[in-house]
This record gives structure tokens, C-alpha cells and sequence, in this order.
């Protein structure tokens, strides 16, 4: 995406919505949403947010890539996955108030829209299809992390072990 | 009411006394009265499975009473434990909610009370309750973050050593004792745990202890281990 194209400045107007978990709103819940976020163009290489930083808020990728890595003391850095277009990132840090777990960076130029922590937990109060899909957004999250983990642990495949429990 | 493991039964969350102090149990009256309603309230002997890696998910399970161990498991039988669950954690929640096979296997490792709510309970409840529906993305993002530590632990960790480091720091900074000189911690894992938990096998747990003991920086007393040199460990855990 170049830097020149425009802004998607409202929710309301946005056709790929539906397509995403997220974003595909009831009106009332997308209003209130587009009420409270910002959008901005950002260039590739920008760092959302950064690892061990305070969580400010999410992001919703609305075009363009972005890279979610860790990195060790000693500099050593290991991605664990590339978000695409419709994630929202930094979720559950900015619903725990923790530090963020991951450091994400554009891979593309990328429009996303900011929703400060205040402003999200004050929208998933009053929106319970938001929360709800919130809480299906952090389960599919979960799932990667724990392939993630089985993958790097393991270096496996999921065992079929149920096939053996009755 | 006794159980024959031993176990003083909660049996109503209207009543139980610890509920304030869990993330998920703490609940205003009307949600918790719901749950209340479709909550099972069983207890398990140690060694009991709850769950299996794999298996379609048929609800949730909330920890009241004992510790669980989480884990995953490969083709060749290795097992890696990504989590010791304690009281007031909810068990089984991502797999439930999004209706995929749970990603781990639990399994008691003391008698445990649990509350059980089947899975389209568990649904509709979250949608009448909003309350609830925070609190569970509440425990989701929890769960979130010590996946990603492991990920993290397994992927960017050189050493076994320094795994093992880092993992008895974590443990020595519960209970008030991270501010101490020489934190003290009771180790409730056998060798071949701590190996799961690290990715690593018994024999080098076992040797990797030894190591730590002779070099003074841990001192073993009965199960209860002693942090002799918190710099010389940290120092191992920064893999310096």
C-alpha cells in the first residue's frame, strides 16, 4: 500500500468489516467504536509498541502487515508470527494493564486504528457483542501461542491423543 | 462436607470465602447466582485427567481447591509442562469458547475440588452475563501472557541452565520472598517435572542441581529450597 492512498476514517463506511471477526459490529457497538478511535497512516518500520513497554491501548491493523516478535537479553529476537489486516493487537496486555508481551512492526505501510486502554475497557463495559468477541479473538490468540510453544518445545505436531479417551 | 480425598468442599460459590480474592470467581450476585446454577461441583484424587490434549472440548473448569498441571505432548511421548494451575484459575476457557480441541492435557497433582460447567452453558451464560465476559477475557489475557513467557523461555533461552535459573527466580519471587537476601521456596516438583517444565531431561535437572548446590548457590533443606546467591543465579538466567 502506498503512503499516498486515503485514510478509511470511518468504521461505518468501511466494506471489508464484515469479513473481519472484530470489526463486524452491531451499529450501535461500531458507532460508539468509531467514536472513540484513531486512524492513522503509518510507514513500514514503524513499532507499534514495544515489548516490556506499559500497554496503552490496541491497535487495529485495517491494511498492511505487521510483525509480532520477542527478543531475549542478549538481543537475540524470535518472531512468532506475521498479524494481517482486520487484528487487533496488543489486546490483552491493554486488557490486564500489563507490559506488552511482544514488540509489533510494520512490515507494509499500514492504516490502523488506535484505541487507547481507558477508551476499550470503557466500550467493552458497554458492549457485551464486543466483549464477546473479544473473548473469541483472545481464544484464537491463545490457540497459536500454545502452537507456538508446542512448536518450539516440541518441535512437533499436535499428538492425537483423543482418539484414545472414550 | 468431607470428600474422601480429604478436601473441605465449597459447596456454593454464594458461600465460599475466597471468592473476593479470584480473578474470575469474584463476580456480582446475579451472574454468580447463574453460575451457581450451572456449576458441578466434583473432587478428584491426584492423578486425576480433567481433560486431553486433542479432545473436543466439553466445558469449563474452574480450580477451587488443589493445583493442576498443564501439558502438552509430542508423537515420541516427550511431555512439556507449560503451566502449574492454581486455586481460582478457570481451565479448558480458550478451547471452550472458540470450540476447538483443548491445546493441553490436565491433570491433578493434588486432590483438587473443581467446579465443572458444561460448554453451552458456559456460552449462554457469558451471554447474559457481560460481567463475566470481561472476567474471562480478563483470565484469557493471563493466560495469553504466560504462554507468550514460555514462548519466549523455550525459543530464545540457550541453555538448560539458564532455563532452570530463570525458572527458580520465577518461584522464589512468590509468596513475599522476592525482596529477601536468600529467598526460601518450597520445591513441590520431582526432577523429572522441573525437566518438562524446561524442556530439558531428569538427568540434567538432577546434574544441573548439583552444580548450583556446589557452587553455594542453592542450599536444599528437606524440600525446601534455599537462594544462596540471587546474583550468581541471575546471572546465569541473563545467560551472561
Amino acid at each position: 500500500m502506498s503512503m499516498e492512498t486515503a485514510i478509511q476514517q470511518s468504521c461505518l463506511d468501511c466494506v471489508k468489516r464484515f469479513d473481519r471477526p472484530f470489526c463486524d459490529l452491531p451499529k450501535e457497538s461500531l458507532e460508539d467504536f468509531n467514536s472513540l478511535k484513531s486512524s492513522g497512516l503509518y510507514p513500514r518500520g514503524t513499532a507499534l509498541f514495544r515489548e516490556g513497554q506499559l500497554a496503552r491501548g490496541v491497535f487495529v491493523l485495517c491494511e498492511g502487515r505487521a510483525k509480532l516478535s520477542v527478543c531475549a537479553e542478549s538481543g537475540k529476537r524470535l518472531t512468532v508470527r506475521i498479524a494481517g489486516p482486520g487484528e487487533v493487537l496488543g489486546l490483552s496486555a491493554a486488557l490486564a494493564g500489563t507490559p506488552y508481551e511482544m514488540t509489533a512492526e510494520l512490515l507494509d505501510n499500514a492504516t490502523v486504528a488506535t484505541l487507547g486502554r481507558k477508551g476499550l475497557l470503557q466500550f467493552l463495559h458497554a458492549h457485551r457483542e464486543a466483549c464477546l468477541q473479544v473473548v473469541n479473538l483472545l481464544s484464537q490468540d491463545l490457540h497459536v501461542a500454545y502452537d507456538q510453544v508446542r512448536s518450539i518445545g516440541l518441535g512437533r505436531t499436535r499428538r492425537p491423543r483423543a482418539s484414545r479417551v472414550h | 462436607m468431607l470428600s474422601p480425598y480429604g478436601l473441605d468442599i465449597i459447596e456454593s460459590c454464594l458461600t465460599c470465602k475466597t471468592r473476593s480474592e479470584r480473578l474470575f470467581c469474584d463476580l456480582p450476585g446475579a451472574a454468580l447466582q447463574a453460575f451457581e446454577n450451572i456449576k458441578y461441583a466434583t473432587a478428584y484424587p491426584k492423578g486425576a485427567v480433567l481433560f486431553v490434549e486433542g479432545q473436543a472440548p466439553r466445558g469449563i473448569f474452574v480450580l477451587c481447591k488443589g493445583r493442576v498441571k498443564l501439558s502438552i505432548c509430542a508423537t515420541d511421548g516427550k511431555t512439556l509442562i507449560v503451566k502449574i494451575a492454581e486455586p481460582g484459575e478457570v481451565l479448558g476457557l480458550s478451547a471452550s469458547v472458540s470450540g476447538k480441541p483443548y491445546e493441553l492435557t490436565a491433570e491433578t497433582i493434588d486432590p483438587c475440588q473443581v467446579n465443572f460447567v458444561k460448554r453451552d452453558d458456559f456460552l449462554r451464560f457469558l451471554k447474559e452475563h457481560p460481567e463475566a465476559c470481561f472476567k474471562v477475557a480478563e483470565q484469557l489475557s493471563e493466560k495469553y501472557n504466560t504462554a507468550c513467557h514460555e514462548v519466549r523461555s523455550l525459543g530464545l533461552s540457550h541453555s538448560a541452565g539458564e532455563k532452570l535459573a530463570k525458572l527458580l527466580l520465577e518461584w522464589s519471587s512468590r509468596n513475599g520472598e522476592a525482596a529477601k537476601q536468600e529467598p526460601r521456596f518450597k520445591l513441590a516438583l520431582t526432577h523429572e517435572e522441573i525437566a518438562q517444565m524446561i524442556g530439558t531431561s531428569r538427568e540434567t535437572v538432577t546434574r544441573l542441581f548439583a552444580d548450583f548446590k556446589r557452587r553455594q548457590i542453592l542450599q536444599a533443606k528437606g524440600s525446601t529450597l534455599v537462594i544462596r546467591n540471587k546474583a550468581a543465579l541471575r546471572l546465569i538466567a541473563s545467560n551472561n
